[in-house]
């Protein structure tokens, strides 16, 4: 009983920061309809951020989240702005090669993280970094705890943010009908700039909140690019509440692979799971609810 | 327009001619393959400046007969595909005579055979599971003593103090150096008389190790042995720590428990932590602590026994230059074959036992965490301070 509580624990509180990771992505999916491959290495460039801010100015890495969201925001409208918008108005162009121009994006970041931070591993260590309350025989991480609560305040927000703002509606209205969305005056470019910024600073929350639990080193992005990618086909494309289904799905799915099957299967129970869904669910889990 | 490319293609093929001839002349090629990007790139860098010291010192003194010694090394990124490609562009391209780096396992599998294939001489010196020097190729060295090896220093200890252990947990990396060091693993465990619980690998690189400790908490064993890297090290000490997870021992099987980095991210959770070690810099051959203190001058970084292998490994191949009847890869694989010199990682001669073939034999000692320093605690004859066992219990600290 003890081992299986402490692994639905585990799954729970690590897909809370799958689904943060998810959302951005399923978020600039919805409705820039494109894979944004360099999802995982914009969550690297938070992490450095928030590495250097605790390093250099001794920043509390939840501090740091104040610095690492807007930076990331801005760098990902910077992004959408002059790399992906250009590619989108040459007719010629598929749009594949937006998804292209991601990928060498997720590259050239990799690479600059290389040159000024080395390929050191680095992590931000605090006084809280391995502290733990037990309930009963359950360790609980204080600091994944803290992350569990940020990730599920901050999937309130954005969809407060997406309900109930002007922004957030033209969001919501871009990524069901592009054209229509133009014809009732939403500046869709806009839209899609303020969307990938929105992905970009959801999934530099998620990096910040790894940081005190976890490392950092250039080449950490692409797993992770990975990891929102099955979260963002679980969920459904685009769909932001299938996001966090699938986020927690794939949390839980890999905690209890690795108590009961085997850690070493960790990444294929996740791949198999999203083989699953793609075969017998297209459309993943959006298809269940109604948002 | 076809004139143009006619001319052109001459043109490129005269440079290439005169660069290929300007620079043949006066060096001699060697080719490194090692990985300086990817998530190895941490310890490629560490061989990568290792390689550059001892190749810079060898040429200051006046290089191998009067020619200097011109490393070509090629970023393998981790990736056995990479690496072979890697590999065959030194042979075909380059035409190197002889090649030195091979980190990672399953990387270097992959590259000794082109190497084999083309009958080019391929020092390896981290690369360690056993099979590398089991084929019986005649063009393949290995510096490195093979990953069943590791833990000798470690049979010693449990058969002389730690004679209470009975039952050990094995976690290891799921790759290639990770499963083969646990299977020999648990042999030796199981001649040291200790029963084997279990034995799980884990995906490098994983967040949470939870899920796993709490099985191999539940199991209770006496001794914790992991075989991981830097990373997953800490984070499995720290994991360990924040679930009260007290066995009578944890070891480490070299990799990842005897860096720096260690220590500073798994933070108390590292004290007392024992791990087997190819090398530290009181090991009592000569110029080791000299080695280790040059690259700390230099670099302004600690090294560890990665850095001491690709820096004894240069001294190797320039010896074996130095030796060798023309710069052919043949004659240098002879001159190899022949080594027998002393390095800053031990004394190094090819031999043969057992299955493996042209393998180099060392001892392995056992090193101690103790107040954030690494401290050589066995053999006894060499030790920098008395080891720590039983080790206190994680709320008595």
């Amino acid at each position: 009983m003890e081992v299986f509580l402490q692994t639905l624990v585990a799954g729970i509180l690590k897909g809370g920061l799958y689904s943060l990771i998810g959302m951005g992505m399923s978020l600039i999916m919805g409705v820039m309809k494109i894979i944004n491959l360099a999802h995982g290495q914009l969550m690297m460039v938070a992490m450095y951020i928030t590495f250097a801010c605790f390093h250099f100015l001794g920043l509390d890495p939840y501090l740091g989240l104040f610095i690492a969201m807007p930076a990331l925001f801005l760098l990902g409208c910077l992004i959408q702005k002059y790399t992906l918008n250009p590619l989108m108005e040459v007719e010629t162009i598929l749009p594949e090669n937006q998804v292209l121009m991601t990928v060498g994006i997720g590259m050239v970041l990799t690479e600059i993280a290389r040159f000024i931070f080395t390929s050191d591993y680095k992590s931000v260590q605090t006084s809280y970094s391995g502290a733990t309350f037990f309930i009963g025989e359950t360790s609980f991480s204080v600091a994944l705890v803290i992350a569990f609560f940020i990730a599920v305040l901050f999937t309130l927000i954005m969809f407060w943010f997406l309900l109930k703002t002007d922004i957030g509606r033209s969001i919501r209205a871009t990524a069901q009908d592009k054209d229509a969305a133009l014809l009732m005056g939403v500046n869709a470019k806009r839209i899609t700039i303020i969307t990938f910024g929105l992905g970009s600073a959801l999934v530099a929350a998620a990096g910040t909140l790894l940081m005190p639990i976890y490392y950092l080193f250039p080449d950490i992005g692409g797993p992770f690019t990975r990891k929102a990618f099955v979260i963002t086909i679980l969920g459904g494309l685009g769909s932001t509440v299938g996001a966090i289904f699938g986020g927690v799905t794939l949390g839980l799915a890999e905690a209890f692979g690795a108590t009961y099957i085997g850690m070493a299967f960790d990444d294929m129970i996740g791949l198999i799971i999203f083989i699953l869904v793609l075969l017998f669910l297209p459309g993943g889990f959006k298809r269940l609810t109604k948002i | 327009m076809k004139k143009f490319i006619i001319v052109f293609s001459c043109i490129l093929f005269l440079m290439g001619a005169m660069l290929g001839s300007a620079s043949a002349a006066d060096t001699i090629k060697v080719g490194i393959v090692l990985p300086l990007t990817g998530k190895l790139a941490k310890f490629g860098e560490i061989e990568n400046k290792s390689f550059l010291m001892a190749v810079d010192e060898i040429n200051a003194a006046g290089g191998v007969n009067g020619k200097k010694i011109e490393l070509i090394i090629e970023d393998t990124t981790g990736k056995p595909d990479v690496g072979r490609s890697a590999i065959e562009k030194l042979i075909t391209q380059d035409k190197v005579p002889v090649i030195g780096g091979g980190y990672s396992s399953s990387v270097t599998w992959a590259t000794i055979a082109v190497a084999q294939q083309n009958k080019v001489p391929f020092l390896v010196n981290t690369g360690s599971a056993d099979k590398i020097t089991e084929q019986g190729w005649e063009y393949i060295f290995r510096l490195n003593p093979p990953v069943s090896e590791y833990p000798g220093g470690f049979a010693s200890f449990v058969k002389e103090v730690a004679t209470d252990l009975k039952t050990v947990a094995i976690l290891h990396e799921n790759s290639l150096f990770g499963q083969k060091g646990s299977k020999k693993f648990v042999k030796q465990a199981q001649s040291l008389g200790m029963k084997v619980l279990m034995k799980e690998g884990y995906e490098a690189g994983a967040i949470d190790f939870k899920p796993l400790l709490v099985k191999v908490k539940s199991k209770k064993p006496d001794l914790v042995y992991m075989i991981s890297y830097i990373m997953d090290a800490s984070l499995l000490m720290r994991q360990a720590k924040e679930l009260n997870f007290n066995p009578k021992l944890f070891v480490g099987g070299a990799a990842g428990f005897t860096l720096p980095e260690f220590h500073k991210n798994a933070g108390k959770a590292a004290e007392y932590v024992f791990s087997a070690t190819l090398w530290t810099p009181s090991v009592p051959y000569p110029g080791a602590k000299e080695y280790y203190d040059k690259f700390v001058a230099k670099y302004n970084t600690p090294t560890e026994y990665h850095g001491a292998e690709a820096y004894a490994a240069m001294y190797v191949l320039a010896d074996a230059l130095k030796r060798a009847k023309s710069l052919t890869p043949k004659d240098i694989r002879d001159a190899l074959a022949a080594t027998d010199m002393m390095t800053v990682f031990g004394p190094v001669k090819f031999i043969s036992y057992g299955k493996k073939t042209q393998q180099n034999k060392l001892p392995t000692f056992l090193v101690q965490w103790n107040n954030g320093k690494l401290e050589t605690v066995w053999p006894k004859s060499i030790a920098t301070k008395p080891y720590v066992y039983p080790v206190p219990k994680w709320n008595e600290r």
